[in-house]
């Protein structure tokens, strides 16, 4: 089964992200900030991280450069999500290592077939 | 002969230093040093305009943290204008890092929420929401149900939901029904509202 690591401080954004992801058959983790995710990758491996910019304790784009970094050197692909959506913040989190970048809200549907594409390299909706 | 007890050293007395060179050492190249000076210079006025004009410059998150906690201990509306310009900053760790240290100034942040509700650009009015989450005010549900009512941008809503949420009960069932009414192509507020209601009605 596929492996998600959904990264949000609120929880509302977590139930959401996680329902429409377990609903599609992925496997999903929670963490409600950047070290908890980062301490969660250290520990599990996981296929997909879907995370936030503006977190407490360790916010999106320094979450991402950590799990990039040889501490703890995934490679899996990461989605990241955010209500910025100001010039540069995609190439901000692109710079971090995250494969896309998305403005909140995401539709349902869209969500899947990202979380979907990023982790078979196929698009469901062909 | 009984035994004669060796005196102990006098401790050496801890080095004080004044506000000048402590101001002086926040632009040390040690950052430890930095972050020291930041939490020394805690409850002195003067040294809030020096303090201030590091929260942009300083790079060390955790002088940073300093910085912030030194100037959220006086809670005036100085620190808080001060702190509040860097809610639009371009650097996600710093406008997180100011939100949290606002969310712990009940004193001063209430005169700044006019202008922080009414900001142009509507990711000013997203950090407000996460700054009256967890600010300590008997008014702070009012004014995140407000931002419910009122605010244009459907992020504003649901970030000002998420907030409220927590704390939400029954008698704001109406005004998050209506914030779904007024969105009704935003498929997580739906979410979001549908899956909180249960619970403030006592049904969950």
């Amino acid at each position: 089964m596929t492996r998600v690591l959904v990264v949000d401080d609120a929880a509302t954004v977590r139930l959401y992200h996680t329902s429409l992801l377990r609903e599609a058959g992925f496997e999903v983790a929670e963490a409600a900030n950047g070290l908890e995710a980062v301490e969660a990758a250290m520990t599990t491996p996981f296929d997909l991280f879907v995370v936030d910019v503006n977190m407490p304790k360790m916010n999106g784009y320094a979450c991402v450069e950590t799990l990039r970094s040889e501490t703890v050197g995934t490679a899996a692909p990461v989605l990241m999500i955010s209500t910025e959506d100001r010039p540069g913040d995609a190439d901000r989190a692109y710079q971090a290592g995250a494969n896309l970048y998305l403005v909140k809200p995401v539709a349902a549907e869209r969500l899947v077939r990202v979380a979907t594409m990023l982790t078979t390299g196929k698009d469901p909706a062909a | 002969m009984g035994l004669v007890r060796k005196q102990a050293p006098e401790p050496e007395a801890p080095q004080v230093l004044d506000t000048d060179e402590l101001v002086r050492r926040l632009d040390d190249p040690d950052p430890e040093l930095r972050r020291e000076a930041a939490l020394e210079l805690t409850g002195i006025p003067a040294a809030v305009p020096e303090l201030l004009a590091r929260v942009g410059l300083e790079t060390e998150p955790r002088v940073r943290d300093a910085v912030l906690t030194t100037l959220a201990a006086h809670d005036s509306e100085a620190v808080a204008a001060g702190l509040a310009v860097h809610l639009a900053s371009d650097e996600a760790g710093l406008r997180t890092a100011v939100a949290e240290a606002l969310a712990t100034m009940p004193g001063s942040v209430p005169a700044l929420l006019p202008s922080l509700l009414a900001a142009p650009d509507h990711d000013v009015r997203v950090m407000t929401a996460m700054v009256l989450a967890d600010l300590p005010h008997p008014e702070a549900k009012s004014w995140l149900v407000r931002m419910i009512a009122e605010d244009p941008h459907p992020n504003v809503v649901t970030a000002a939901i998420d907030a409220l949420l927590p704390a939400a009960s029954a008698e704001h069932r109406p005004v998050l029904e209506a914030a779904v009414l007024r969105f009704p192509d935003d498929p997580f507020l739906a979410f979001t509202v549908r899956a909180a209601l249960p619970r403030l009605t006592g049904t969950a």
